[in-house]
């Protein structure tokens, strides 16, 4: 009997995790900006002795003392210059969802881990571009500073970017809901505390409805990734590309058309511009040298995908590009805007269907229509209809996209 | 009426069934240990970690997938199409001019070339499996020396060294060649070496053909058969459409006579003498059954009948007695003069020559035979490699070069060639993939699997076929050929070589007035190069020389027990023997996988007591499990070769015995049958076969006609149908298919059974392989099968087929059941399978009358991310294996039921061109891969709302009739009743 009530047991603590770590979903870190963690394993090629080769005897204590001496300098906490702005004002050393244009912390110890120390404060002090100079003019570091600041940078490399705490409020409000459950329900049963039952229920009605309504709500979430804005490798931004250069998405998405998948540039695409194109506006050569260093090392560029639908669901750019002749923007909404691209929909088939019921077909222009569908012919013939719906023609079956 | 029965098991048991024994068959079900006693408690332990592990992984961040570029992108090279590439098969034995798909980079599927003139587009199962064998995980990772991984520098130093102090001979000893640069870079290589030779070496010899052709006409070739040509064909024991020579070129030939039409009701007359059941015979419009021993006498007997006949000459000596009459074989034969083809299968030089004894009378040569262009397969000399095991035990080989040849395994004197191994001083493998003779060998160095290489093929003589990589090659290796021009001491890469060869040789003989740039390019992209026949060579024979033949007869003595060895359809000669698809794919008489087995007739096996599944030893030494087989000749057992193998990877390993010991040499010739002895060993073994699991209990599935009823009645045998389709009422309405209503038609005449369309299907749909324990369990995955039925007497059966697949019913019986709406009908009349929405209730599968629905027990693809779920005795879910699957069709996880679609991705991939380009979808557009693959185009897929459609014209056919009409199902697949011609109205 012991052992088996034991499992009972057991059985009830699973059931009872099963119940709370629903609660995790709540955290809603859909958004996380990721990619910046991946490449932390480079860590060999911004070392120590890169940093302190001028003959710096440090112990052990001492490196520490000097990181924090860096850090302060990074962050302008110390140092002589008494300038509002500081190395973080514009690099920054956690990962953010907005765009800042300027190249972060981490990527600053990746990109100069090569450099011996003139170089490097030569870049610090006098870079080359209109932009970066301007805002670095008026930087007065000694060499022991930039020595430091390069200590502290080698050692923020590896680690990365810190990643933003998760917002718990909803968890937090979905926790206080189940407990105010809980107590309005004990009270009630065991301790009668409140005079009036009506209150007791109208609470649990209230708490029970509004966290269940949360639990749905996030549990027909789950799997899609409406808004979701990753960071991505280079800074790209559509704003610029689309918007103000008005570059055709087909430019270079350009098997959208044909294929199944629209296409992600590959790097020569960019070169077309970029060859000439070496400065920008906003984030000088910084991310533009990426395309170079991809090209120069063969490396191709490792996108985040934004996009993507369950293996098991069959979507094709050519049949809405090309045959149904959609504009991008009616799916992925205003890229033109984006400088962080997200996803504006949340594909979900919901979202599918409601467009499959409503479009009308080029079945009239297509001669691909002209064979077959006599009903739907014969119909327009009389002026019963006036145009073909996506499921007249078998849009909404479910061979239309599972296969 | 006459009684169908799926397999002797049936009709043995029409009794059990008699007195209510209605299921005599338990099914195989092991309880599995675990569950026994498992309770309400276990399952409410497991249901509690199960959604606790649900959430935890439910609520992990969404996982970050890459989306990488190309840096430059190749121009033709479009994410997310396939291309084709033209290229060629050939393993040594089996030519085929082929189209690879390559999708993203990856070979994924193979089409045959509709350009080729011997295939004309059909490919078989061999070849549609080959692509499976790039992805195999034990390939060669890179060059070996002594076991160790080296680099190709320091090898090639070592071998150099090794070949240039050896003091005897260098040999290379090769499988079947039939590349003319492949041959001059040898030739180079010869050429650098002086004490060097080149061997090569069949598994399975055809030598007799080239050696009689060489004795009666001087010319050592195989002649260019055609089938199509032929209104009587006579095989002795050639099994054609399976495994002789060219199947795939002769089964294509062979049908094109065997379509009659109202119009044109003519067809061909197909006799098979021979042993065992082979898939030819088991298509045959007669079949007579003899011991092999005795083929000698009734070759001998019918070469005198027509000498006599022909009042050339007359034959007066002795001859040994014919177990058959002849003269109504020989009148037969006489009645279709320059019409009739014999031909025999066995490698034997006087049946050989007597054949061409026979087809010379009935004037065959420059018919139905001819010589302009012959094949250049099968060169293998059998002596040769009898003479090289002979020197290498005397100790003149200093070392021998394996090139697509593994002797150590199918070399029937093994215990001689091992120790003849001893004596090498050195001994290099080119094989791709582990083998035994490989495992032996000092140094490896593998070869590109043949999607990664350059090559050329010349497989008749002035008809060439280019290859070209698909694909970079995956591992470390290098092409054998530029393996053997470095050790020549030219460092040239072989597709340099290729082109230059092409450019001095095959160039000038095209007599093309295009440069050699556009010459190389438009054949290159065509794969296909054909240059007029040359001479017409019309051979002679003098009766003097046919009396001679008849005169000097060695005849076999006639044993108690014969056993014929033979090539099996699915597996082939043993090189293959480590896909998986290949051993899953059913053998397409007896419907075994994944074993080898010894055939024996039912009544021989009631003398002596056996029984389907009794251990029998053969010879004191062999053991092998005993299959009855209905049609087997009464004192003979057939054991298929190509199995038993001891190296080469998990399908391979301990799959069936290895028979190819038992091959006997005499007179330097390879016999593959033999007098031999066995006893009961009383142990027994448990088979696992498609064959009993889908029964469809003896209803009139197949409606059957012969050729002379079907000329007074194109309806004939499917007179039922009419009748049927006047009482199909319903109180339903009608269905209406808007746009197309897609449709399948069988042309069950046409149908040979050779089971490519189940591999094809296979590559084409993820189509898993599940192992022969699941399939004892009657879990096999395929979405196509062929039933395989017999009828009349066990002794000697006819053997009707039908493939048969999902088959699309307006009325669909899975549609009511299913409780979640996972299975439905579309609007273009297909039956949809939707696995997402899946919950693995069965309810469709049982209520299937067809029974093509098939579950996934486990997750044999890996496809859901629970390791637990995953069943894969090949490894195949590895990384590796994994790069076969269609990106376009869903892998199926666990839990799901899954079964044919149509091959909606090509629907829809060719209804997207047709409204891309503005047009309307053309009728033979869409194929399925069945259909794609098949060579003798049994299969017809269409839209049946297009009245023009082949498919529509087809169904308008009085021969059409539906499977199991009888029931209202409406299904859109429909079958064209089977014709014979056993009468002999050609």
């Amino acid at each position: 009997m012991e052992a088996s009530s034991g499992n009972y047991i057991r059985t009830f603590f699973s059931i009872l995790i099963a119940f709370f770590l629903p609660m995790q979903l709540f955290s809603s870190t859909h958004s996380l900006p990721v990619y910046l963690q991946q490449d932390t394993h480079a860590s060999d090629t911004i070392s120590h002795e890169n940093t302190s080769h001028e003959g710096n005897t440090n112990t052990e204590g001492d490196h520490h003392e000097n990181l924090k001496l860096g850090s302060r300098l990074f962050f302008g906490l110390t140092g002589s210059s008494d300038s509002p702005v500081n190395c973080a004002s514009c690099h920054n050393t956690k990962a953010l969802d907005t765009l800042n244009w300027n190249p972060s912390a981490v990527e600053i110890a990746f990109s100069a881990a090569g450099l011996d120390s003139a170089a490097y404060a030569n870049m610090l002090l006098f870079p080359v571009g209109k932009r970066l100079s301007e805002a670095h003019a008026g930087i007065e570091l000694t060499a022991q500073e930039i020595l430091l600041i390069r200590q502290y940078l080698a050692e923020l490399g590896p680690k990365g970017l810190v990643a933003q705490k998760p917002d718990i409020r909803r968890m937090m409000l979905f926790l206080f809901l189940v407990i105010l459950f809980l107590l309005a329900t004990t009270d009630m049963i065991f301790f009668k505390s409140l005079k009036y039952k009506v209150v007791s229920v109208i609470v649990i009605m209230l708490s029970f409805g509004w966290g269940t309504k949360m639990v749905v709500q996030e549990a027909i979430a789950l799997g899609r990734s409406k808004n979701y804005a990753p960071v991505q490798p280079i800074k790209f931004s559509h704003v610029i590309h689309a918007g103000e250069n008005q570059i055709d998405c087909q430019y270079c998405h350009h098997t959208a058309e044909q294929s199944k998948s629209a296409g992600i540039p590959s790097m020569n695409v960019c070169l077309n511009c970029h060859t000439l194109v070496r400065d920008a506006t906003r984030s000088g050569k910084f991310e533009i040298n990426k395309i170079h260093a991809a090209v120069d090392s063969e490396k191709p560029v490792e996108w985040i995908r934004v996009h993507r639908l369950p293996d098991f669901v069959f979507f094709s750019h050519a049949q809405h590009v090309g045959a149904g002749k959609l504009d991008c923007a009616e799916c992925h909404g205003p890229v033109k805007e984006m400088h962080v691209l997200e996803q504006y929909t949340d594909l979900s088939m919901g979202w599918c269907l409601d467009c499959h019921r409503s479009r009308k077909v080029d079945f009239l222009e297509n001669e691909y229509y002209s064979m077959n569908f006599t009903e739907l012919h014969r119909q327009i013939s009389i002026g019963e209809i006036d145009s073909v719906l996506v499921e007249q023609i078998g849009g909404t079956d479910c061979m239309t996209c599972h296969y | 009426m006459k009684i169908y029965w799926k397999g002797f098991e049936e009709l043995r048991e029409a009794n059990d069934k008699a007195t209510g024994n209605e299921f005599p068959h338990e099914l195989p079900i092991v309880l599995n240990k675990q569950s026994k006693g498992s309770s309400r408690r276990d399952f409410l332990k497991t249901f509690g970690f199960t959604i606790a592990g649900a959430t935890i992984a439910a609520s992990c961040e969404r996982p970050i997938t890459k989306a990488i570029p190309f840096l430059i992108k190749p121009e033709e090279i479009i994410p997310g199409k396939s291309n084709y590439y033209a290229s060629t098969f050939f393993d040594g034995e089996l030519h085929q001019s082929i189209l690879v798909k390559v999708r993203d980079g990856r070979p994924i599927k193979i089409e045959g070339n509709d350009l080729a003139p011997m295939s004309n587009g059909g490919t078989n199962g061999i070849v549609q499996g080959s692509v499976l064998e790039l992805y195999d995980n034990n390939r060669y990772r890179g060059p070996l020396s002594h076991g160790e991984e080296v680099s190709w520098e320091d090898l090639d130093k070592k071998i150099s060294e090794q070949m240039a102090g050896a003091d005897g001979k260098i040999v290379l000893l090769s499988g079947g060649i039939i590349s003319p640069t492949t041959n001059n870079s040898i030739k180079e290589f010869l050429s650098a070496y002086d004490n060097s030779e080149h061997i090569v070496y069949d598994p399975v010899s055809h030598n007799s053909i080239r050696e009689a052709n060489h004795q009666v006409f001087g010319l050592n070739s195989i002649p260019e058969y055609r089938f199509d040509k032929a209104e009587v064909i006579l095989s002795f024991g050639a099994d054609f459409l399976g495994t002789w020579i060219s199947p795939t070129e002769f089964s294509f030939q062979y049908i094109q006579n065997r379509k009659p039409t109202e119009d044109n009701p003519a067809m061909s007359r197909h006799i098979q003498i021979e042993s065992g059941m082979s898939m030819t015979g088991s298509n045959a419009d007669q079949r007579i059954t003899i011991k092999p021993s005795r083929e000698k006498a009734i070759l001998a007997n019918l070469l005198a009948f027509l000498i006599n006949e022909s009042e050339l000459d007359s034959f007066t000596g002795k001859l040994p007695e014919s177990p058959i009459d002849i003269k109504v074989l020989a009148e037969e034969l006489l009645n279709h003069k320059n019409k009739s083809l014999v031909i025999c299968g066995s490698n034997d030089t006087e049946s050989q020559m007597m054949v061409n004894g026979i087809n010379y009378l009935l004037g065959s040569y420059g018919n139905t035979i001819n010589f302009d262009r012959s094949l250049h397969s099968c060169q293998g000399v059998d002596s040769s490699i009898e003479n090289l095991v002979k020197e290498m035990n005397e100790g003149k080989v200093s070392g021998i070069i394996f090139y697509n040849s593994n002797p150590a395994y199918d070399y029937s004197d093994r215990d001689a060639f091992l120790k003849g191994f001893q004596n090498l001083d050195f001994s290099i493998s080119l094989s791709y993939t582990t083998d035994e003779t490989s495992k032996l060998c000092q140094f490896v160095c593998p070869d590109h699997h043949f999607l990664e290489s350059w090559n050329d093929a010349e497989p008749k003589d002035g008809l060439f076929s280019l290859c070209q990589p698909a694909i970079r090659n995956i591992f470390n290796t290098r092409q054998a050929q530029e393996s053997l021009l470095t050790w020549t001491g030219k460092d040239v890469a072989f597709d340099d070589y290729l082109k230059k060869f092409w450019e001095e040789n095959i160039y000038p003989l095209s007599g093309s007035d295009m440069d050699f740039r556009a010459f190389w390019n438009k054949y290159l992209h065509d794969g296909i190069l054909e240059i007029p026949a040359s001479s017409k060579l019309k051979p002679s024979i003098g009766s003097g020389q046919l009396l001679e033949i008849l005169g000097s007869l060695a005849l076999e003595k006639e044993g108690e027990t014969e056993l014929i060895l033979y090539t099996p359809v699915s597996v082939g000669t043993g090189k293959h023997a480590n896909n998986p698809w290949l051993q899953e794919n059913p053998d397409p008489v007896s419907k075994v996988v994944w074993d080898n087995y010894a055939a024996v007739s039912p009544k021989y096996a009631d003398e002596n007591g056996l029984n389907t599944g009794d251990v029998i030893k053969i010879n004191g030494k062999y053991e092998i499990p005993v299959l009855l087989q209905p049609g087997q000749m009464y004192g003979t057992i057939s054991v298929a070769l190509g199995y038993g193998r001891e190296e080469g990877g998990k399908a391979s390993i301990g799959t069936g015995r290895n028979f190819y010991p038992l091959v006997r040499t005499e007179k330097g010739q390879r016999k593959y049958f033999s007098t031999v002895e066995f006893e009961k060993t009383g142990k027994t073994y448990d088979l696992a076969s498609t064959q009993m699991h889908h029964s469809m209990e003896g209803r009139a599935l197949i409606r059957e006609t012969n050729l002379d009823e079907y000329k007074k009645d194109p309806a004939a045998g499917n007179e039922i149908h009419e009748e049927i389709e006047l009482r199909l009422d319903s109180l339903y309405e009608k269905h209406e298919f808007a746009g197309h209503h897609w449709g399948l038609s069988v042309d069950l005449s046409s149908c040979t059974g050779c089971n490519a369309c189940v591999v094809a299907c296979n590559a084409e749909n993820n189509v898993p392989v599940v192992g022969k324990e699941q399939v004892k369990l009657g879990r096999e995955m395929h979405w196509i099968r062929i039933d395989r039925y017999y009828s009349g007497d066990p002794e000697s059966p006819e053997v009707l087929r039908q493939p048969v697949m999902c088959q699309h019913c307006d009325n669909a019986p899975c549609e009511n059941v299913c409780p979640v709406a996972a299975t439905t009908r579309s609007s273009e009349g297909v039956n949809q399978m939707i696995y997402n929405r899946c919950v693995g209730t069965r309810y469709c599968n049982n209520n299937c009358p067809y029974k093509v629905r098939r579950f996934n027990w486990f997750d044999f693809n890996k496809a859901d991310s629970i390791p637990k779920n995953t069943v894969d005795p090949f490894d195949l879910t590895l990384d590796l294996p994994r790069m076969v699957l269609n990106p376009d069709v869903t892998v199926r996880a666990k839990g799901v039921m899954e079964k044919c679609t149509f091959c909606l991705q090509r629907v829809q991939e060719k209804k997207l061109n047709a409204k891309l380009e503005d047009r309307v979808l053309e009728d033979g557009e869409i194929k399925t891969a069945c259909q794609q693959v098949c060579p003798t185009q049994a299969l017809t897929f269409g839209d049946l709302n297009d009245e023009n459609s082949d498919l529509s014209k087809h169904v308008r056919n009085p021969r059409n009739y539906h499977l199991l009409e009888e029931i209202h199902t409406l299904p859109s697949v429909s079958y064209l009743t089977k014709i014979r011609n056993k009468s002999g109205e050609a």
